[in-house]
C-alpha cells in the first residue's frame, strides 16, 4: 500500500500519466513523422544497396557508426549516474534518477540499430553468433552490448517495480483497464514489506555496481574496435579511457536537456531545481576539463611526434575541418566551464544552452574521429575515382540520424506516459527534514 | 536436218532464240540466288597458321609437336579438334608418322622412336606437319629438316666440388654416335610454372661440357633435384632435350606447415583470450543471476502473503 | 549480335564471323593471360548458347558456361594448395602504368570499372626522391589484421599463404576493409552487372560472381594457379613488372623470365612496403633504380577517367603549377 507521502506525489502526477494534451500530441505526431521518414530512407537503402549512403571504399564507416558511438555513449552516462549516485546514497539525485535510467536504456536501443544500418548483409547477421570469432573486437562488442542491454534491463526493472506497485495500489488514479493489469502483472506482487524491500535493495545495489562496471567495459571494447586497427588517428593507446569520459561527458548533456524539457512539459519546478542543475552541470564542468585534458593529451603527442601520417591527419583536421574541429574541441570544452564556473552566469537555461552545445560538440568530436583517419591512409587514395577522395553523406544517413533522435524522444515521451518520470517511492522515503531541502 | 523439222509458225531462228532465252535464265538464276545465299552464310575461309617442331629426348624418342592456331587482329586463338597429319621422310619415300587431333591448346603430339627415322644421306630427316583445311579454314602444313640427335646429363664430384656434366651425340645415317661440339647447351631445372635457368655448358670437342652445381637451389624434401639440358632452335638438330636427377639440392622446407594454431588470425583462438572471456562474462552474469533470484524470491513471498492473508 | 545476323542477313559481314569463329575455338584456351580474358569476355557477351565452328566445318551449339577453370568448393578453399607458399615480387623499375594488369584482372574477375582488386598507384616517397608507379595487389600477409578482425570468420589465411575471402560467409561489416593498413579490400555497395557475366558456381578461390553488400579483393588466383597458369596480372604485363612463384621452391617467374627468388631479391635489394607495421606481407618490390622509363610514359594513351584519377597526387600538382 502506498503511504501517505507516496499518494500526496502519485496525485501530483497522476495528470502526467492519465491524459494527453494537445501539444503533446502534436509533439508526439511530429516525432512520429520523422521516425517514419526514417523508415523510408532504410527502405530506400535496402532496396537500392548501400550506394545510396555516402561511404565508398576507402570511408567505410561514417555517419551510422558516428551515430553508433555517440548513442552508446549517451546510455552509459545514464548509468553511471543513476548506478553512481544511488551507491553513494546522494539525495538530490533522486528526483532525476528515473530520467537517468530511461537515458540508459532508450540510447542503448538505439545505438546498435546504427549498426545494423551499416552491415551489408542483414540477412546474414546471425552469423556473427552461429560463427563468432572471439579473436575480433566486433565480436566483444557484440557480446557486450548484449549483456550491457540486459543488464541494463534488470536495473531499469528493479528501480521502476516500487513505482508500478504504487500506481497499481493507487486507486484515485484514472487508467484503462489494460494498464492497471500490466502494473498488476508487472509488480510481481510486490506489497513492500520488509523482506521483499531488503531483497529488492540488495538487488539494486548488486546490479548498480554491475552496470557501472559493464558500461566501462562495453564502451572500452567500443574504443578498441577502433584502436586495435592500424589506422593512424585511430592506432592511439588512449582511446578506452578516452571514449569513456566523452561518453559520460556527453551523457550529462542530453540529461541536462531531457530535465529541462521536463521540467518545462510537466511543470516539475518545484522537484527538479536550480540545484539539480548545478549538480548535474558540475559534473558537466569536470568532465568537461577531464575530456579537454584526454583530447589534448591525444592530439599533443599526435602533433609533437609528427610521424607522417599522424601529421598527415592532423593537417586534414585544420584544413578542411577547421571549424568542426574548434566547435568540438575549443567551444565544446571551455562553454561548459565557463558557463557553469562562473556564479553569475550558473542558471537552468544557460546550463541548457551549454548542454546543448555539448551534445553538438561531441557528436563532431566523434565524426572527426571516425571519417578524416579514413580519409588519409597509409596509402594515399589515388587510382579510384576522384569523388571518392572525401566522405558525401547522403540524405538517407541524414534521415536516419534524425529518426534515431526523435525516436529518443518519442520514447521518451511514451515512457512518461506509464511511468511517473520522478521517482515517487524514492522521493518518498526521504524524510520530512530533507523534503523541505529539495523543495527551496 | 532441222528445217524439215519445225513446224510452220517456228523458224529456226526464233527456236534458237526461244531456246536461249529459256536455258540462260535457267543457268544463271541458280548461281545468282546461290550467290544470296552465300552472301549469308558462306565467308571467306580463315588463314591458319601452323607451328611445328620436333624434339629429340634422351630416351631415345623425338617427340613432334604442331600447334594450329589461327589470327584476329593481334590476337591469337588456337584451334582445337584438329585432325594433323605427321609425315616423315629420308630420301625419297614417305613415311607416315601418325595423326593426331589438337586439344584444347590448339596442340597436337606425337612420338616417334629414334631408331625407325629415314635419313638422307646427310643424316638429316625430313619432317612434315599438314593440316588439310576445311571449308572455313585455310589449309597450312610446315617442313623442315633436322639431324637426330640426343644429350645426356650426369652427375659428378672432383676435389668436393660438385659439377654437372653435358654430353651430346649426333647421329649419322647409319646410326654412328658421334660427339656434338661447340655448342652452348642451356640448363634449366622444372619449377612450378616455368622452367629456372640454371647456367649453360659449352661442349668441347669431345661433345661433352660441364659447369659446377650451384648448391643454393632447391630441390624436394630430400634435396632430389632435376637438372634439364636444351638445345633450342639449332641449325642442324631444332630441338634436343636431357634430363637427369640428382640429390645435391637443398631439401625443400615447407612453410605452409610452420603454420601456427592459436594466433589472432588462425581459426582457433589464443588460450589465454578464451580464459578472460569465459571468467568476465561468468562473473557479470552470475550477478545477473542473482538479481533475478532476487525478484522471482520477492514473487514467491508476495504470493505467499497473498495466500496467508486470505487465511 | 548473333541475333543481328540472324535477322539482317545481309549485314552479316566478316567481322561477325569471325567473332563467332573466335568462340568457335569452342571455349578453347590459348596460352597467354591476354587470350584467355578477350575469349571470356566475348563469349559472355554472345547469351546463352553460342554457336561454335568446329573445324570439321560443322556448327553446333554450346553453352557459354563452358567450364575453363574447375573451381573448389567453400570448405576445400579453406585449405590451401598443399606444399607451398606463393610469393610475389613487383620490379618497379619496370613499371610504366601499363594498366594490363588492372584491366585482364578486372576482365577476370568479373569486376566493374571503380572495383579493382589491383591498383596503381604513383607514389613519391619524399619531395627530393623520384615519383615511381606502384602497383599493388593485395599482399596477403603472413599476420594479417584484416583476418585477426573479421567477426565470422569469412576471411582467412590458408596454408599456402593465400588470404582468400568467403563472400557467403561475409556480412558486410567491413571492419576488414578499416583493418587493412594498405587499402586493398574494395565493397559492392550495390550489384553490378558485370557480376552477371559469370555463370559458374561461386567459388572463394575465382573471386567471383561477385556478392552485393560484401568485400573482395585480390586473390592470387587459386583457381589459376591449380591449372599450372600464371596470375591474369603476371601473365599480362607487357613488361614483365610481376613475378610470381613458390618461396619454397625459391623460384619466381614472370612469364617469359625464371628467377631464382632469394637471389633476385638480394641482388635486387627487394623489400615490402611499410615493414614497419608488422603485417609481414607476401609481395617484395624491387625499387625503381636503373628505370626502364621516365615517370611521365605512364600518362600516355591514359583512359580520360583514369588520368582524373591521378589529379590529387603530389606530382601531378607540381607538374601543373609549374
Amino acid at each position: 500500500m502506498p503511504n501517505e507521502r507516496e499518494i500526496t506525489l502519485l496525485k501530483e502526477f497522476a495528470p502526467q500519466i492519465e491524459h494527453t494534451t494537445f501539444i503533446q500530441a502534436i509533439w508526439m505526431f511530429f516525432l512520429a513523422a520523422i521516425v517514419a521518414l526514417g523508415f523510408y530512407a532504410l527502405y530506400v537503402q535496402i532496396a537500392y544497396g548501400h550506394i545510396v549512403t555516402g561511404m565508398r571504399d576507402n570511408v567505410v564507416w561514417g555517419i551510422y557508426i558516428v551515430n553508433f558511438i555517440f548513442f552508446m555513449g549517451v546510455s552509459y552516462a545514464g548509468a553511471l549516474i543513476s548506478g553512481t549516485l544511488h551507491l553513494f546514497r546522494a539525495e538530490w539525485r533522486k528526483p532525476i534518477n528515473r530520467i537517468a535510467e530511461f537515458i540508459t536504456i532508450i540510447a542503448l536501443l538505439i545505438g546498435p540499430c546504427y549498426i545494423l544500418l551499416c552491415i551489408g548483409r542483414l540477412d546474414r547477421l546471425y552469423y556473427l553468433v552461429i560463427f563468432g570469432r572471439i579473436q575480433s573486437p566486433i565480436t566483444w562488442d557484440v557480446i557486450a552490448i548484449s549483456t550491457d542491454i540486459f543488464g541494463c534491463l534488470i536495473f531499469l526493472y528493479l528501480a521502476l517495480l516500487r513505482d508500478i506497485a504504487a500506481i497499481r495500489d493507487f486507486q484515485a488514479i484514472r487508467i484503462p483497464k489494460w494498464k492497471r493489469k500490466l502494473y498488476t502483472w508487472l509488480a510481481l506482487g510486490y506489497t513492500g514489506t520488509t523482506e521483499q524491500r531488503e531483497r529488492l535493495h540488495k538487488a539494486t545495489d548488486i546490479m548498480a555496481a554491475m552496470v557501472i562496471a559493464i558500461a566501462v567495459i562495453v564502451y572500452s571494447v567500443l574504443a578498441w574496435i577502433f584502436s586495435v586497427t592500424l589506422q593512424p588517428g585511430w592506432h592511439s593507446t588512449i582511446f578506452g579511457p578516452y571514449f569513456v569520459i566523452a561518453a559520460v561527458f556527453s551523457g550529462c548533456g542530453v540529461m541536462i536537456v531531457v530535465m529541462w524539457l521536463f521540467r518545462k512539459l510537466y511543470h516539475l519546478e518545484k522537484y527538479i531545481t536550480r540545484k539539480h542543475f548545478v549538480n548535474v552541470g558540475v559534473l558537466m564542468l569536470i568532465l568537461a576539463a577531464l575530456f579537454g585534458y584526454f583530447t589534448f593529451s591525444d592530439y599533443l603527442t599526435k602533433w609533437y611526434g609528427s610521424e607522417r601520417n599522424d601529421e598527415l591527419l592532423i593537417n586534414l583536421l585544420f584544413d578542411e575541418y577547421y571549424w568542426l574541429f574548434i566547435l568540438s574541441n575549443y567551444v565544446g570544452v571551455l562553454l561548459p566551464m565557463v558557463v557553469v564556473g562562473i556564479k553569475k552566469l550558473r542558471t537552468i537555461n544557460n546550463i541548457t544552452i551549454s548542454a546543448v552545445i555539448v551534445i553538438l560538440a561531441l557528436w563532431v568530436n566523434r565524426y572527426l574521429i571516425v571519417v578524416p583517419t579514413l580519409e588519409s591512409p597509409y596509402l594515399p587514395i589515388q587510382d579510384s575515382r576522384p569523388d571518392w577522395l572525401f566522405y558525401n553523406s547522403t540524405w538517407v544517413e541524414w534521415a536516419l540520424t534524425a529518426a534515431g533522435v526523435a525516436f529518443f524522444a518519442l520514447a521518451f515521451t511514451i515512457g512518461s506516459k506509464f511511468i511517473p518520470i520522478i521517482n515517487v517511492s524514492e522521493m518518498a522515503d526521504s524524510s520530512e527534514l530533507e523534503e523541505e531541502e529539495i523543495l527551496i | 536436218m532441222l528445217n524439215q523439222h519445225i513446224s510452220r509458225p517456228m523458224n529456226k531462228f526464233t527456236l534458237a532464240a526461244l531456246f536461249w532465252l529459256i536455258s540462260v535464265p535457267m543457268i544463271i538464276s541458280p548461281a545468282l540466288s546461290a550467290q544470296e545465299e552465300t552472301e549469308t552464310e558462306k565467308v571467306e575461309p580463315l588463314d591458319t597458321y601452323l607451328s611445328f617442331l620436333a624434339t629429340y629426348t634422351s630416351n631415345d624418342t623425338v617427340v613432334l609437336t604442331a600447334n594450329l592456331y589461327i589470327r584476329n587482329g593481334r590476337v591469337r586463338v588456337d584451334l582445337q579438334n584438329a585432325p594433323i597429319s605427321f609425315t616423315l621422310s629420308g630420301n625419297d619415300e614417305q613415311m607416315k608418322a601418325g595423326e593426331a587431333f589438337t586439344d584444347s591448346t590448339g596442340k597436337a603430339q606425337v612420338m616417334i622412336p629414334t631408331s625407325s627415322l629415314p635419313r638422307n644421306k646427310e643424316g638429316m630427316v625430313t619432317y612434315m606437319a599438314d593440316f588439310t583445311g576445311t571449308d572455313n579454314y585455310v589449309s597450312s602444313s610446315e617442313t623442315f629438316m633436322s639431324k637426330p640427335a640426343r644429350l645426356e646429363v650426369s652427375f659428378y664430384e672432383e676435389d668436393s666440388v660438385k659439377f654437372i656434366r653435358v654430353t651430346g651425340f649426333q647421329f649419322s645415317s647409319d646410326g654412328e654416335a658421334e660427339p656434338i661440339s661447340d655448342e652452348t647447351i642451356l640448363l634449366f631445372v622444372p619449377s612450378l610454372f616455368r622452367p629456372m635457368p640454371i647456367g649453360e655448358v659449352w661442349l668441347e670437342q669431345d661433345g661433352s661440357g660441364s659447369m659446377e652445381f650451384p648448391l643454393t637451389l632447391v630441390g624436394d624434401s630430400l634435396g632430389n633435384l632435376t637438372v634439364i639440358a636444351q638445345i633450342d632452335e639449332h641449325d642442324s638438330f631444332g630441338y634436343v632435350k636431357g634430363e637427369a636427377t640428382c640429390g645435391w639440392a637443398i631439401p625443400k622446407h615447407l612453410q605452409s606447415q610452420d603454420k601456427p594454431t592459436r594466433q589472432l588470425w588462425t581459426p582457433v583462438a589464443p588460450i589465454w583470450m578464451m580464459i578472460t572471456l569465459i571468467i568476465l562474462l561468468a562473473g557479470v552474469w552470475g550477478h545477473y543471476i542473482y538479481a533475478v533470484v532476487e525478484l522471482v524470491k520477492i514473487k514467491k513471498s508476495a504470493k505467499k502473503e497473498a495466500v496467508q492473508e486470505k487465511d | 549480335m548473333k541475333e543481328e545476323s540472324d535477322n539482317n542477313p545481309k549485314k552479316s559481314s566478316r567481322r561477325d564471323f569471325l567473332k563467332k569463329s573466335l568462340v568457335a575455338g569452342a571455349g578453347v584456351v590459348a596460352t597467354g593471360g591476354l587470350v584467355e580474358a578477350y575469349l571470356d569476355t566475348r563469349a559472355a557477351e554472345t547469351g546463352e548458347k553460342v554457336k561454335v565452328l568446329t573445324t570439321g566445318g560443322e556448327i553446333v551449339e554450346v553453352d557459354k558456361g563452358h567450364i575453363k577453370y574447375p573451381r573448389v568448393s567453400r570448405e576445400e578453399s579453406r585449405e590451401g594448395i598443399p606444399g607451398k607458399k606463393f610469393v610475389m615480387v613487383i620490379d618497379l623499375a619496370r613499371c610504366k602504368n601499363a594498366r594490363a594488369c588492372v584491366e585482364n584482372c578486372q576482365k577476370g574477375h568479373h569486376l566493374p570499372k571503380g572495383q579493382e582488386f589491383m591498383k596503381v598507384y604513383l607514389l613519391q616517397d619524399t619531395e627530393n626522391t623520384a615519383p615511381y608507379w606502384f602497383p599493388k595487389p593485395c599482399f596477403h600477409c603472413d599476420n594479417p589484421l584484416c583476418v585477426s578482425v573479421c567477426p565470422v570468420g569469412a576471411t582467412y589465411k590458408r596454408s599456402d599463404g593465400i588470404v582468400l575471402i568467403d563472400n557467403e560467409r561475409c556480412i558486410g561489416c567491413k571492419f576488414c576493409i578499416t583493418g587493412c593498413p594498405y587499402s586493398s579490400r574494395v565493397f559492392a555497395w550495390r550489384h553490378y552487372e558485370e557480376f552477371d557475366e559469370d555463370t559458374q558456381p561461386y567459388s572463394p578461390e575465382a573471386g567471383s560472381p561477385g556478392v552485393e553488400g560484401t568485400v573482395s579483393k585480390c586473390d592470387f588466383c587459386p583457381d589459376l594457379i591449380r591449372v599450372g597458369k600464371l596470375p591474369y596480372c603476371v601473365a599480362s604485363c607487357p613488361m614483365g613488372v610481376i613475378y610470381f612463384g613458390d618461396i619454397d621452391e625459391d623460384v619466381v617467374t614472370n612469364g617469359t623470365e625464371t628467377y631464382q627468388f632469394s637471389k633476385l631479391i638480394r641482388d635486387r635489394a627487394g623489400y615490402r612496403y611499410l615493414e614497419v607495421l608488422g603485417t609481414r606481407p607476401s609481395v617484395y618490390y624491387l625499387p625503381p633504380v636503373e628505370r626502364q622509363f621516365p615517370v611521365d610514359r605512364g600518362f600516355d594513351g591514359l583512359d580520360e577517367e583514369v588520368e582524373k584519377r591521378y589529379e590529387s597526387t603530389p606530382y601531378v600538382k607540381k607538374q601543373r603549377r609549374k
